[in-house]
């Protein structure tokens, strides 16, 4: 069936109205705060471009950026290098439905707990006299408790663990749309199995990782609570920069700080799917 | 792909005993076949049958349960698909989506690590054979069904296999095509000499390309014999009605004769060529294919089935009879030519064949 324009409006219409009541309007509200000014404690309702130039000429701006797009980069690159074996694994180790099933619930699990009882999880693990040191420890890998928390690390670490599974599925549903038959053409054709991997698998499995990347990319720019809890102040992100000057009441000088965050995710996704259209698809 | 003698370059192979089952189902059962160095070989069934996993055995892409491959009298066993004399052009092609088709051609060579300058005048020649020139850096998006069929075959070729395994890949082309490219693989095989081995559900395919085809049915082989050996004499009722058209008329033999049988069958007595194994008392069903029945009205006694005209069709060069004799229905095809006699529907004729044509097969 062919829709018509006017019912295609009506199919969207809730979802446009909850967009703008709920994301625009707040949205452009927020931002228009960006051209006032913030000084002794208050807002002075002036149209002014100084809150740009302050935020641009300061050099911690710019560490806050650079702090997120490392963290972003660095847990993108961990998820996707962690995640494609597992979902390789799964889609040719597991056999039977009700096993990859199993498999993809336990994936899942972590996001079915509260992001703060994870981190707080994660607090308990990562402590000087926690599990990860203890058992390192133990093996004889490090002979000092390496420390794993309110630095770099453990936000690392942690955010990983949760952004695994959004790197995994998606790799995980182009294996599974791939003709099998390719690698076996692979196969008869010489190739052993590594030839096969690098020249068909995975150059046919790259949309997933893109799409993949692109998930675990914006949601690591975006994470709050982890460097908020596991960063113990100094791990200085973006979000956590809006927030600061949020509560400070400095809505001018969050407004701007926010609206580079959703510039540069913007940019992400714009160069990502960019990428993601020029890849062939099998 | 240039001068070799033909006979020397497609390998033997030998099928003993081979065994697959997918849990409690057997895929192919016990399955023994002897292929001449480049022969044309078909596996001919319905789909189910065991032909694609059979064919799938010999290439190495299936862990058999029992028996082993031979390939010029050296055993098979686990040896991986890449490390066999044989290549494969897949039912849905497979062709690398994210290669052009000169890349797809040279994937083989690029694995053996070939030089370039080798690679670049192999593709070329393959290219050529298959009558691809000059489209070597399209994508495989951008060229026709046809074409890419072409491109599995000069993928496969290019590394000058020793024997040639094909699953059904013309399934996929309209009839016009497919015809076209059963030519092209006949004269591409007696070119190369190389082994190949067909399989397919379309015995016309089978019966018009093949120097001897396999009949398969729930995972066994029933038959194996040139194409007129087995449209002449099919082994069983099976055979016999998966080979072309054939009336069969199963009863119980009544008497030898000196070349033919005659078999009793529901108030007829009809009669076929003696094939050796019928005793009398034993239950036979007689196979004679329709184009071998002749209508006369004025003919009975016999070995005459007597019957009226139910549907009568035409289509060119013969005309086809359904007669009903009896609780029997009888199917004859009649060559029309300008002037040729036709029935009508209900017109009461006798229907009868020369012992000779027809045959005795097992009921089974």
């Amino acid at each position: 069936m062919r829709l018509t324009g006017r019912t295609t409006l009506w199919l969207l219409a809730p979802a446009l109205v909850l967009m703008a009541v709920l994301y625009v309007i707040p949205l452009g509200v927020y931002l228009i705060n960006g051209f006032h000014e913030f000084r002794d404690g208050r807002i002075l309702s002036v149209w002014t471009l100084r809150t740009y130039a302050a935020y641009f000429t300061d050099p911690f701006s710019y560490r806050v950026i650079g702090t997120s797009l490392r963290l972003s980069l660095v847990v993108t690159l961990l998820a996707i290098v962690i995640g494609y074996p597992v979902a390789y694994a799964l889609h040719t180790r597991v056999k039977g439905a009700a096993a990859k099933t199993a498999i993809a619930l336990l994936l899942f699990s972590p996001l079915l707990v509260s992001v703060v009882v994870r981190t707080y999880g994660w607090l308990i693990l990562l402590a000087g006299q926690g599990l990860v040191n203890t058992t390192l420890r133990a093996l004889g890998v490090i002979s000092e408790p390496i420390s794993l928390l309110f630095n770099m690390r453990g936000v690392v670490i942690s955010l990983t663990h949760i952004l695994l599974p959004f790197a995994i599925f998606p790799i995980y549903s182009v294996m599974g749309r791939l003709d099998p038959s390719l690698k076996e053409a692979a196969r008869d054709l010489g190739a052993g199995w590594r030839d096969t991997f690098l020249h068909v698998t995975l150059p046919l499995t790259m949309p997933g990782v893109v799409a993949g990347a692109l998930i675990c990319f914006t949601l690591a720019l975006s994470a709050f609570v982890t460097p908020q809890l596991l960063g113990g102040g100094r791990v200085q992100v973006l979000p956590l920069a809006v927030y600061n000057s949020t509560v400070e009441i400095n809505w001018p000088g969050g407004a701007v700080a926010g609206l580079s965050l959703l510039i540069i995710s913007m940019a992400a996704v714009r160069a990502l799917n960019a990428l993601l259209r020029r890849l062939p698809t099998a | 792909m240039t001068e070799h003698d033909p006979r020397a370059h497609g390998a033997h192979v030998e099928i003993r005993n081979i065994t697959k089952r997918y849990g409690a189902v057997v895929a192919v059962e016990a399955v023994s076949l002897a292929i001449q160095g480049g022969e044309f070989f078909s596996l001919l069934g319905p789909s189910g049958c065991g032909k694609t996993t059979t064919l799938r055995v010999i290439g190495g892409f299936e862990v058999i349960d029992d028996g082993d491959v031979y390939i010029d009298g050296q055993a098979m066993g686990k040896t991986p698909p890449n490390r066999r004399a044989t290549n494969m052009v897949f039912q849905r092609l497979a062709l690398f989506p994210h290669y052009s088709v000169y890349d797809n051609v040279a994937f083989g060579l690029r694995m053996q690590r070939l030089p370039d300058r080798e690679i670049r005048q192999r593709v070329g020649e393959a290219l050529d054979l298959v009558q691809l020139t000059g489209l070597d850096r399209r994508r495989i998006t951008e060229i026709s069904g046809g074409q890419q069929q072409r491109v599995a075959l000069a993928r496969a070729l290019v590394n000058r296999p020793r024997v040639l395994l094909l699953d059904e890949p013309l399934s996929a082309l309209d009839l016009k095509l497919r015809l076209q490219m059963q030519e092209e693989l006949k004269r591409l095989q007696r070119e190369l000499g190389t082994t190949f081995i067909y399989v397919t559900h379309d015995q016309g395919e089978a019966l018009a390309m093949s120097d001897r085809v396999g009949v398969m049915n729930g995972g066994r082989l029933l038959q194996v014999g040139p194409p007129l050996e087995i449209y002449e004499r099919p082994a069983n009722r099976f055979v016999a009605n998966f080979i072309g058209d054939a009336n069969l008329v199963d009863g119980v033999v009544e008497s030898l004769e000196q070349d033919a049988i005659v078999l009793r069958a529901d108030g007829a007595r009809v009669r076929a060529q003696r094939q050796g194994w019928e005793r009398p008392g034993q239950a036979a069903t007689v196979c004679v294919r329709p184009e071998r029945v002749h209508l006369d009205p004025g003919r009975a006694g016999d070995g005459v089935l007597r019957g009226r005209i139910e549907d009568r069709a035409f289509s060119g060069y013969v005309v086809k009879y359904r007669l009903a004799a009896g609780p029997l229905r009888v199917q004859a095809a009649v060559p029309y030519t300008r002037g040729t006699p036709l029935y009508e529907v209900g017109d009461e004729v006798g229907a009868w064949w020369d012992a000779r044509q027809a045959v005795t097969v097992t009921a089974e």
